[in-house]
């Protein structure tokens, strides 16, 4: 929901709560203020009545209007002096409405008289019904006006909030523009603004520093394993060595080329994970995949296995250097983990990339397939081409999922729409 | 042949150079940016082998200023740092190749002799060691002028043999130098061993001699003798 729709909610809500318990408190005030202003009008006319007594010594005489009416009740008994709700016949319309009543009495030369004097309530009502309705007219004119004033006032306060918000959402580390400043008279978007901005120089600060890192650490690395590898190969020029220095020597060297690709792959894992690898080019994957089973044409001589291939032109834009990792890996792995007599199929399509190998192996764990150095007991790898295959795949949307079937193992890349 | 290393690393630079310093070839070498300046503007070099990094500038200007004077020399750039701005940058400057530190010294003078040839035969090249005649070009070998028909692979073992004449070069950097990295088992040496014994009966039935020798478990080595 958004801030303003909420924000518009709540007040109305509140503000219609509001309005109502004081609509119901102001109608019973108003009608309390009435009645007295009626009880009053009775008042006056029980003394007109006695003042009327004393100087004419007669009861006054008296004729019923639309909404008043006395009546004189010889009695006995003296009378308590009372206001009552009671009911009024309209004279005219013969109608009953509500009406107020003073129950009083009156002495004229020593007889007593009880007086009512009734009035009716029909004016009142309707001024209290008038009233109500002018009022109820205020609310309602009053709740569109906030209604509509939050709107305009809202949209216009928050607007450099979206602009940031915007600008959030645009924002990539990999290219070199800056998040701008929106300028504004709020003192809370104006920080918002300025801490935005500080992280993002920060983020990109952090960027070129980890870049500046990852490429210093190949090269610190480097350089020692480059040492080593050199002066194994100038050794080897300086003459004849027994059974047991060259296997001495040739583990020194399988080492080294381990140590090697190891590092390699941490590195271009790092520079994928960190999104270094920015470059683009035009490339058809069905090459690809084609020049890759040409690279291991040998050991799947060796290992008589069939190549099955399904191969449609898939051109696309993307690093080479990527796609050659992609691909590589998941055809090593699956000669790697195949069995002797078994197969490989390829198939490529615009949607989907399958790489699928017979195996003696289970299903794979599929949970911690994707994680680093997560390899079988039986693998030379580094137990990190399914995690740079799969950070390469994230890094262009396409999704890399495993699946077992029938004894078969799949890996299947789908492509995002767009690439 | 003659060659200028650049490279500031001491334990690298020596191994380069003696390497290199065969018969037939100079090699010299610099070990940072003021005095490879001072060699590339007193001499010429069939090829250059640049380091990016070093300690008092980059060999990037160095090849800048080369390609400004319009010298020829041929521009082998290695660098540690593997990141593809320096690569592209480099090629961009007109360097020949690029290659990647850790490298064997067998691939680097492979790269070496291939920029030589390059320069010096402007294409229409020929590559002769006795009677193995190589049509550089059509990727033909010829032995005593009879053609022989190799695989992709075998040519390319026999071009890495010719570029390390007299070398034991070690089945690492063989495997290396046919497969990359891509393929990392363990039986690459089987193959290694099933392309040397098809190139070597193929150069046998041409009349040729035997000049590949197994070098004590190591490697194999292309006898000069």
């Amino acid at each position: 929901m958004k801030l303003l729709t909420r924000y518009n909610r709540s007040t109305i809500a509140i503000t219609t709560a509001i309005m109502l318990v004081a609509a119901v408190a102001y109608y019973f005030a108003i009608t309390a203020v009435l009645s007295r202003q009626v009880d009053k009008a009775l008042e006056v006319e029980e003394h007109e009545v006695r003042d009327y007594a004393l100087l004419n010594g007669t009861l006054p005489h008296v004729f019923s209007t639309n909404h008043q009416a006395i009546l004189f009740t010889s009695v006995n008994t003296p009378q308590q002096r009372k206001f009552v709700d009671t009911v009024y016949r309209d004279l005219k319309d013969e109608e009953l409405e509500s009406a107020r009543a003073l129950y009083t009495w009156v002495k004229v030369q020593g007889k007593q008289y009880r007086v009512v004097v009734v009035q009716s309530k029909v004016e009142t009502e309707d001024l209290i019904k008038v009233i109500f309705l002018i009022t109820l007219g205020l609310i309602v004119a009053l709740l569109a006006a906030l209604f509509f004033l939050n709107r305009i006032i809202l949209s216009n306060i928050w607007k450099p909030f979206y602009k940031i918000l915007e600008q959030l959402k645009a924002f990539n580390l990999a290219e070199n523009s800056s998040v701008k400043t929106v300028p504004s008279g709020i003192d809370e978007f104006r920080e918002l603004d300025s801490a935005v901005n500080l992280m993002a120089d920060r983020v990109k600060d952090d960027y070129q520093a980890l870049k500046a890192f990852t490429e210093n650490a190949s090269h610190e690395l480097m350089t020692p394993i480059s040492v080593i590898n050199s002066k194994l190969d100038t050794f080897v020029q300086t003459g004849e060595f027994t059974d047991t220095q060259s296997r001495l020597l040739n583990d020194m060297y399988a080492s080294v080329t381990r140590l090697t690709r190891l590092n390699k792959s941490m590195l271009l894992l790092a520079k994928i994970e960190n999104r270094l690898i920015a470059d683009k080019q035009d490339l058809n994957l069905k090459i690809l995949v084609e020049e890759a089973l040409n690279q291991f044409e040998e050991p799947i001589i060796a290992r008589e296995i069939t190549i099955e291939s399904h191969l449609d032109d898939k051109p696309m834009k993307a690093s080479l250097l990527l796609m050659e990792v992609l691909i590589s890996n998941l055809i090593s792995n699956a000669l790697r983990h195949n069995k002797p007599g078994g197969f490989i199929s390829t198939e490529l399509n615009h949607l989907k990339l399958q790489v699928s190998n017979s195996s003696n192996a289970d299903k794979l764990n599929t949970e911690n397939l994707f994680r680093r150095f997560q390899k079988s007991a039986s693998s030379e790898g580094s137990g990190l081409g399914l995690t740079i295959s799969k950070q390469i795949c994230d890094m262009y949307g396409f999704n890399l999922a495993y699946m077992h079937l029938n004894g078969v193992h799949h890996f299947i890349i789908t492509f995002a729409p767009t690439a | 042949m003659k060659l200028l290393v650049i490279e500031d690393e001491a334990g690298l630079r020596e191994s380069m150079e003696e390497y290199f310093n065969e018969e037939g070839s100079i090699c010299e070498t610099a070990f940072d940016f003021s005095s490879a300046m001072g060699k590339v503007n007193l001499y010429r070099y069939d090829c250059i082998v640049l380091d990016i990094t070093l300690p008092d500038g980059s060999g990037l200007d160095i090849l800048k200023h080369l390609k400004h004077e319009q010298h020829t020399d041929g521009i082998l750039i290695i660098s540690a740092k593997n990141s593809l701005d320096d690569r592209l940058n480099g090629l961009d400057l007109g360097a020949d190749d690029y290659l990647t530190k850790p490298f064997h010294l067998s691939e680097l003078r492979a790269r070496v002799a291939a920029i030589v040839r390059r320069k010096s035969f402007d294409g229409n090249n020929h590559l002769r060691f006795k009677e193995i005649d190589i049509e550089l070009s059509a990727k033909e070998v010829q032995i005593n002028d009879v053609a022989i028909k190799l695989t992709p692979k075998e040519y390319a073992l026999l071009l890495y043999f010719l570029a390390n004449k007299g070398k034991v070069v070690s089945k690492n950097a063989i495997a290396e130098h046919l497969w990359g990295d891509s393929v990392d088992m363990a039986d690459n040496f089987d193959f290694i061993y099933s392309h040397i014994k098809n190139l070597r009966k193929k150069m046998l039935e041409a009349g040729g001699n035997d000049y590949i020798q197994a070098a004590y478990g190591m490697g194999y080595k292309f006898t000069t003798a």
